[in-house]
């Protein structure tokens, strides 16, 4: 792995420590926070900082196990074992980050569990071998409890298996801190664009999907800095991804207008 | 898309939806649910603690600074009901006290506060008090003179307490906080749940207390999940959606309440539920019952549907399950009989197969749909075209019914009215287990309207049989009602907040809900407000369903399970 700079991550509590504690003793970590709020960036901030690969596994519902252990391919006469993502990890000794790990199916979060605990073992059924984990091997699954439902829980006994990091939308100076790095805007549209997130926020009507988060900010930022006036930007950027409902929408646009400053005038 | 919407609600005719614009950045500077509503005509900008009043004629900066003082004087707490008594009927002092607090409140919000906003503030009037209670007393000593900016608008002390709380502060304004509980405790024990329609609480019918105040006390309560520390009601409830089965229906509120467990099943021809009554913020134990009631067939005219394979098409793909499927070119595992015949074949030199996986496929239906039809009296009125607006529903429930079962999905269609509390009627047309056969469209044909709609109730049973006949692990509830008609003490507000909740009640159990209207005229506006602007439809013939079914199905799916 070539060094490369460090993905930007401005840390708001201890958070970076307790990730490195936990790798250090080889405990699994679940991130637990709304959706854009730099679960994904903070991994690959530790990632780099430690030194070892990642590898990502975005979970979705037909996520199967046999699709993060690997399978047997047929190739002529013979059978040829495919390693998965989580067994490549666990031979590498690399991070094995699972993304949206609820929307996995249920069956497919147990295999996790015993290498999640002390054991640090990959049963390979298919293969009739169990593998150790080799040192530098990490498990990160994250997590939004916004979609937390009757259908789509972690289990208690995978979650017990976990050291657990919270992470929220970072504060306003942080948030217009990351904003600046992250765009090149300048600091007054940075200002009014986590302004006018955190009132979002605050808000919480019934029909938002999801709050701004920092991803939507940051990318109605980039919009900005591509030439676009501010009020353009966040119509494309926040109120369009944020709802499809027509009374919400026009609350947001009157909240953008509100917030924003005129970039024409 | 998102200009054009703005655009359509700013030139709207109608000053509630031009005004409803602000909802968010009211709800947003305050920290909670606020709506905003226009204010009487000649009305300066006032607030009841959960609806914003502002002038429907003013310039919109001045709408968004009145606006921010009003939302902010909530989010500081100058409104609370220890202030508001001591203002009450004593407006010179309500106005001292704004003209300090306005400034406090302000400046305590100040970092939320739009730009513009700002400029309001006096810092040096915002500086001589730190709390509501010192405003209070700067105001109480008259030291203060200068009136409020007319920006600012009114505190209207008597609109923000409940209606107990009003009388008691106007009889006696010096009464101590002991002396007003007593009586609020008093007045709670004697008011026996009275049940007619001239029982309407003062609160509800003073003309100040708008949409808002009952969406904003539902949104309060059934918000679950969303905020991460979560309130006290947020802890509460988020315990209840644990899979625990059944414990759902135990009313957040009250501990002691019955369980659709403890009903036996023998007594399912007439069970009974609670009601949610927003009034008192709790539920009305064994308050309906329901009764379900076959028809007589020999009454009906046998209904011919056309079949409409327009509306199959986006239902197909709904609500299908995973089910493993053999000699695929790709999957989890080898199939290994397949594997077995392609080596055999190639050895032998004859055409091998390369399909030799196990894969994991959704392919099985396992969906289960209960429509629930409305046949009180209001759907007999016109539809246009010489249709009556019964006759509509009905040819769009047996179109959903005849293309649900075609697929393989699970269906049965009920229809509901009420004549009070004691007779919620749920009419089986085609219960889960029915073949749909002609006696099912004879029994459909001779459904006739009458009674009212007690909509909550309906709701429930019909959520209680989906999951307990429907037998698959995705669920819907499809309602198809003309517009929320009302029952014997089911007026208005109080019934859209019960079938509120028990929407709330039946997703959170993950059974999806949804509504079809049909025909215009109809008051949408309440329906809408109840089942989300996502779950309800309106459309004109019951022929042009197939364009909105997919979406719509699709979101109340996922919707189930999941707080909406």
């Amino acid at each position: 792995m070539t060094r490369t700079a460090r993905p930007y991550y401005v840390p708001v509590g201890n958070e970076e420590q307790v990730f490195k504690a936990a790798f250090r003793q080889g405990l699994s970590v679940m991130l637990k926070g709304p959706t854009g709020c730099g679960k994904t960036r903070f991994v690959e901030a530790m990632a780099h900082d430690l030194g070892r690969p990642l590898i990502t596994v975005a979970c979705h519902d037909d996520v199967t196990t046999a699709d993060l252990v690997g399978r047997f391919l047929l190739r002529g006469g013979d059978t040829e074992w495919v390693d998965g993502p989580l067994t490549r990890a666990v031979r590498d000794g690399a991070i094995c980050y699972l993304d949206e790990v609820v929307e996995a199916r249920q069956d497919t979060t147990v295999v996790l569990h015993p290498l999640a605990d002390h054991r640090r073992q990959l049963p390979i059924d298919r293969l009739g071998i169990t593998l150790d984990a080799a040192p530098g091997f990490c498990l990160v699954v994250s997590y939004n409890p916004g979609y937390q439902s009757v259908l789509k829980d972690l289990k208690d006994s995978t979650r017990q298996r976990m050291i657990a990091i919270e992470l929220g939308f970072p504060p306003a100076d942080v948030e217009e801190k990351i904003l600046v790095h992250e765009t090149g805007i300048g600091q007054e549209t940075a200002a009014q664009l986590v302004q006018l997130g955190r009132a979002i926020r605050r808000a919480e009507a019934a029909g938002l999907r999801e709050v701004a988060s920092t991803r939507v900010l940051i990318a109605a930022g980039r919009l900005a800095a591509g030439g676009l006036p501010p009020r353009d930007a966040a119509r494309a950027a926040v109120a369009g991804p944020l709802t499809d409902d027509p009374l919400v929408t026009a609350g947001l646009i009157e909240m953008i207008d509100v917030y924003l400053a005129d970039g024409r005038g | 898309m998102t200009m054009l919407s703005a655009a359509i609600e700013r030139a709207s005719t109608d000053p509630a939806r031009r005004l409803g614009r602000f909802r968010l950045l009211a709800s947003g500077i305050a920290g909670r649910s606020l709506d905003v509503m226009p204010a009487a005509p000649g009305e300066r900008p006032w607030t009841d603690g959960m609806t914003v009043f502002l002038d429907d004629g003013a310039s919109a900066p001045g709408q968004v600074a009145a606006l921010a003082v009003q939302a902010s004087l909530i989010a500081a707490g100058s409104l609370e009901p220890g202030v508001a008594r001591r203002l009450a009927g004593r407006p010179t002092l309500a106005r001292r006290y704004l003209a300090v607090e306005g400034h406090r409140a302000l400046a305590a919000n100040e970092d939320l506060l739009p730009r513009p906003v700002r400029s309001l503030i006096d810092r040096h009037t915002a500086a001589r008090a730190d709390s509501p209670a010192a405003s209070l007393a700067l105001a109480l000593r008259r030291a203060v003179v200068a009136d409020p900016p007319p920006s600012f608008g009114v505190i209207i002390p008597g609109r923000l307490l409940a209606p107990s709380d009003r009388r008691q502060a106007l009889s006696a304004p010096e009464a101590g906080p002991g002396r007003w509980r007593d009586s609020v405790r008093r007045e709670h024990d004697e008011d026996a749940e009275t049940d007619g329609p001239g029982h309407v609480p003062a609160f509800f019918s003073s003309p100040g207390a708008g949409g808002g105040a009952l969406a904003w006390l539902l949104r309060r309560v059934l918000r679950l999940g969303r905020e991460p520390a979560g309130g006290p009601l947020g802890a509460a409830t988020s315990a209840t959606t644990r899979p625990a089965p059944r414990a759902g229906w135990a009313p957040p509120a009250t501990g002691a309440a019955r369980t659709l467990a403890g009903i036996p099943a023998a007594e399912r021809h007439g069970s009974t539920y609670p009601e949610w009554d927003v009034n008192r913020g709790r539920y009305r134990l064994n308050w309906c019952t329901v009764n379900e009631i076959d028809p007589r067939p020999e009454d009906g005219v046998t209904l011919v549907v056309p079949d409409e394979p327009a509306l199959r098409r986006p239902l197909a793909r709904l609500g299908l399950g995973l089910d493993r499927c053999h000699r695929r070119l790709q999957g989890d595992d080898v199939d290994i009989d397949a594997a077995v015949e392609s080596r055999v074949d190639a050895l032998a030199g004859a055409l091998h197969d390369d399909a030799v996986y196990v894969e994991s496929l959704r392919r099985r239906r396992d969906l289960a749909v209960l429509l629930l039809l409305d046949i009180s009296g209001s759907s007999a009125e016109s539809a246009g075209e010489g249709q009556t607006v019964h006759e509509r529903q009905r040819a769009a429930a047996a179109m959903l019914a005849l293309a649900l079962h075609g697929l393989g999905d699970r269906v049965a269609l009920y229809g509901f009215y009420s004549q009070g509390r004691s007779a919620v009627r749920l009419v089986r047309v085609k219960s889960f287990n029915d073949d749909l056969d002609t006696l099912v469209m004879r029994r459909l044909g001779g459904l006739v309207p009458g009674g009212y709609t007690r909509l909550g109730a309906a709701i429930r049973h019909g959520a209680f049989m989906a999951e307990d006949r429907g037998g698959t692990s995705r669920r819907l509830l499809v309602v198809l009602s003309d517009g929320l008609a009302y029952d014997h003490g089911y007026e208005g507000r109080y019934g859209e907040a019960d079938s509120r909740r028990a929407l709330a009640e039946s997703r959170r159990r993950g059974t999806g809900c949804l509504c079809l209207g049909f025909g215009a005229g109809a008051d949408l506006v309440p329906l809408r407000r109840v089942f989300g602007t996502a779950a309800h439809a309106t459309v004109a013939r019951p022929d042009q369903l197939a364009s909105v079914i997919g979406p719509l199905f699709r979101a109340a799916l996922q919707s189930a399970g999941r707080m909406a």
